[in-house]
């Protein structure tokens, strides 16, 4: 991984989206994380996205995440959108390997809106 | 034009220095003091203490540039009404007065009486007490204003700025390069939630700045609001002449040399550049949208026909597709710019 692998991703996220949804999107930050409980992922800010524009294009949105996730090596099995609540706006697309806490949390969830600011593309679950 | 450019100053000494060794045409900075006892009605870097403010000043005063406070939170939540609150408030206004800066900014009408009442320092009504009409004005010059800051909204609304220049014979500022969305829905709810971040505690701990996103939401989906919105360009300075000569640049969040950059734009009259390099917010859309502000030459004229009703002029709607560009693959080598309404044109791509 290299920080002109994360610019030029940055970048083609942005374009996918913009081709996809077929007006301007801005990702205004690409995020590799690391959370002291032990989740890691990978975070992308976006502004004029919306929930409309998720549910309409959720698996051509599911595919360019699952794209740059497999760029840097990030697990796409839970996938989600942060929303402001209440709103059509949305903060950012994750992508994120839960630690087993977090795991245990999510898994026992069901449906899209396990939060009033998650929208989970998908989830994935562990075999027992 | 010989003018008088009041300055952003983010609030920290070395910042002071660099400003000023940048520019001698500085005729005053502004800069929020401490959200403890007052809050203003933007994000601010620094919060400075008396002490701070203290040596600024000197430093301010030594190079012949005068000293603005800005305290112009617009909701106090009652407070400043309190035994408790004036009482804090007459504390901390007496120790800027002592320290000797030049005037204090304010948007709340008790605190333009208070000060005009029981100090000796020139009280300046803030933007943010949306004087936008010649009853406000005058209102505001009777409760003891020395300077009011016009509501942006009425930058391009030439009858009432003469209607306001006529009514009252006060100071004049305009900001000239605010940026934010011409007639904002969120104009109040998000200068009351930025004076309570800002301010005295307890401040609330928020994730997402609805207001900020939903605001950065309608340009991204519709640049023809970037030209709409109130700002006034350095080539149209002229243009108020005979409204005032004193120019406000907003930008306390920003850098020094995104701030010098802007002063040399209004100082020389003159920027050759992406228009989104002078806007103080949202800042967000200069690595979006490229508008060359030299396109815009004339566009003023056309401002002054038509500032209110958009939808049957369309002047900016089709301004824009003629002239915005928006940034692709920024930030990397192929990084281009491309008209942004090709965008639309495409279509889906599955």
């Amino acid at each position: 991984m290299t920080l002109n692998n994360l610019l030029k991703n940055r970048a083609d996220i942005e374009n996918g989206m913009r081709h996809l949804i077929g007006r301007p999107i801005m990702v205004t930050e690409l995020d590799l994380f690391a959370l002291p409980c032990g989740c890691s992922g990978l975070t992308v800010n976006t502004r004029g996205l919306l929930v409309d524009d998720l549910e309409i294009f959720e698996s051509h949105l599911l595919k360019l995440l699952e794209d740059i996730s497999q760029s840097f090596e990030v697990p796409s099995k839970f996938v989600f959108a942060r929303i402001i609540p209440g709103t059509q706006e949305i903060a950012s697309l994750n992508m994120r390997n839960l630690c087993p806490r977090c795991y245990a949390d999510f898994s026992t969830t069901s449906g899209k809106r396990p939060r009033p600011d998650i929208y989970i593309l998908q989830l994935i679950k562990r075999k027992r | 034009m010989d003018k008088k450019l009041f300055v952003p100053h983010p609030g920290h000494f070395e910042g002071l220095q660099e400003l000023l060794a940048g520019s001698k045409d500085i005729y005053s900075i502004f800069m929020a003091g401490s959200p403890d006892y007052i809050g203003t009605g933007r994000v601010n870097l620094g919060h400075a203490s008396l002490e701070e403010i203290a040596q600024h000043t000197e430093y301010c005063h030594k190079n012949n540039v005068k000293v603005e406070m800005v305290l112009n939170s617009s909701c106090m939540g009652g407070n400043q009404l309190s035994t408790e609150g004036y009482n804090l408030l007459h504390w901390y206004i007496g120790n800027l007065e002592d320290i000797g800066v030049d005037t204090i900014v304010v948007a709340d009408p008790y605190l333009v009486e208070l000060i005009a009442q029981e100090f000796n320092i020139p009280v300046v009504v803030s933007v943010l007490a949306f004087v936008d009409s010649p009853q406000k004005a005058e209102f505001y010059e009777q409760l003891g204003a020395s300077s009011i800051v016009v509501d942006s909204n009425v930058n391009r609304h030439f009858d009432v700025l003469e209607a306001i220049r006529d009514a009252v014979s006060c100071e004049l500022k305009l900001l000239v390069n605010e940026g934010c969305l011409y007639r904002c829905p969120f104009r109040y709810a998000h200068f009351n939630f930025f004076s309570h971040v800002n301010g005295p505690h307890p401040r609330p701990n928020v994730q997402d700045d609805y207001y900020y996103h939903k605001c950065l939401t309608m340009r991204i989906q519709d640049p023809s609001l970037l030209l709409k919105s109130p700002f006034i360009r350095p080539e149209d300075l002229n243009e108020y002449a005979h409204i005032t000569n004193v120019f406000k640049i907003g930008g306390r969040s920003h850098f020094i040399n995104w701030i010098l950059n802007c002063v040399n734009a209004y100082a020389n009259e003159s920027y050759d550049g992406n228009l989104m390099d002078l806007m103080d917010c949202p800042k967000d859309l200069m690595d979006l949208y490229n508008i060359p502000n030299k396109a815009l030459d004339g566009s003023i004229q056309q401002w002054k026909k038509h500032s209110t009703v958009c939808h049957k002029c369309g002047y900016c709607k089709r301004l824009v597709d003629e002239i915005a560009l928006i940034y692709s693959n920024k930030g990397t080598k192929d990084e281009t710019l491309i008209p942004w309404n090709i965008i639309n044109k495409k279509g889906i791509e599955t």
